[in-house]
């Protein structure tokens, strides 16, 4: 007992080491973990405007009547930036509304993409 | 004292790795913060932009250089036609009795002017705000000096297939604190009421 008692300075001494090496560790996981959570938001911030991109030019085509097609319409230079993308366009329904599906993915696992959805306005040409 | 001449040296070097790994720590955080920054201002700027050249009725692009381009939009008055039942622009007739629309000032509703400024070398953000004691600092971080970004591209084109409708942006930023970030964004935006597109020669 009488040996603790001498110690006593060197017990908090511990206690506040172990509070500084806790704190470098919470700090450390603190900052890891949203990097953990939304990974590659870059990446993806890139791939939702090239989805915006995509659909600027669907919505055009479809205000002058013409067909959707499903490939990439905007400029193929876009596709190369930080990683390589790649864009794959649904069209579906008939009739004035139609629902463009677009997913953009910059890897071969399924995992690493987006998808956006949005109806665009169809104007069919008139008749003469 | 031999506790003493053991304890304190082993104190010293530990206090002093400590400091080190908190430097390194905070010099980690001061660049994720920086990038975290450049990502949301590029982000922001551009939906502003997009956002705002959707409505756009009348487009004027200005070329300071090759890569950074001034946008103006001009907004006009829209009215309701009683007659067809449907939101028009002040038309006027000629005397065949077709309909075509009229840009007189009268009608100019508002005006937009996206033009990056150029301060000491660098075409500073469009989202900079100058501070009172005329510094430009960033709002998204506030007066802290990691946000600081500059323009390096912000371009306008028509896609390939030369549509009149439809404009491509590019933007290209940097970040000042990190050197050689750069986050590159381009897309396109339709705009359905666009009747004049000048400054683009094709």
């Amino acid at each position: 007992m009488n040996r603790i008692r001498n110690e006593r300075g060197f017990l908090m001494l511990d206690v506040i080491f172990l509070m500084l090496i806790t704190a470098l560790a919470a700090t450390i996981l603190i900052n890891a973990a949203p990097r953990a959570k939304n990974p590659q938001s870059t990446i993806r911030l890139i791939a939702l405007h090239l989805a915006n991109e995509q659909f600027a030019m669907l919505e055009s085509k479809a205000a002058a009547g013409e067909n959707l097609p499903e490939n990439f319409l905007g400029k193929d230079a876009d596709l190369e930036n930080v990683v390589t993308f790649n864009v794959e366009t649904t069209v579906t329904g008939t009739g004035n509304l139609r629902k463009v599906k677009v997913k953009v993915s910059w890897s071969d696992e399924d995992k690493d993409c987006i998808e956006v959805e949005k109806t665009i306005l169809f104007v069919p040409k008139e008749n003469p | 004292m031999v506790e003493f001449a053991i304890a304190l040296p082993l104190l010293i070097l530990l206090m002093y790795s400590l400091a080190n790994v908190s430097v390194k720590i905070f010099e980690l955080d001061k660049n994720q913060l920086s990038d975290y920054a450049l990502e949301t201002e590029a982000q922001y700027v551009m939906e502003r932009i997009t956002h705002e050249l959707r409505a756009a009725k009348e487009i004027k692009i200005e070329k300071f250089t090759d890569k950074v381009h001034k946008l103006k939009i001009v907004y006009h008055v829209v009215e309701e036609d009683d007659n067809e039942g449907y939101i028009n622009f002040y038309t006027s007739r000629d005397k065949d009795g077709a309909k075509y629309y009229l840009f007189e000032e009268k009608d100019v509703w508002e005006t937009q002017f996206f033009i990056p400024r150029l301060e000491n070398g660098v075409y500073v953000s469009l989202n900079a705000k100058r501070q009172d004691d005329n510094n430009l600092t960033n709002p998204i971080t506030g007066d802290n000096f990691f946000g600081n970004t500059k323009i390096n591209i912000l371009r306008y084109s028509k896609p390939d297939n030369k549509d009149n409708k439809v404009l491509r942006i590019e933007l290209e930023m940097e970040s000042l604190e990190t050197e050689g970030k750069i986050i590159k964004l381009a897309t396109a935006v339709f705009m359905p009421a666009c009747k004049k597109l000048e400054g683009l020669d094709d």
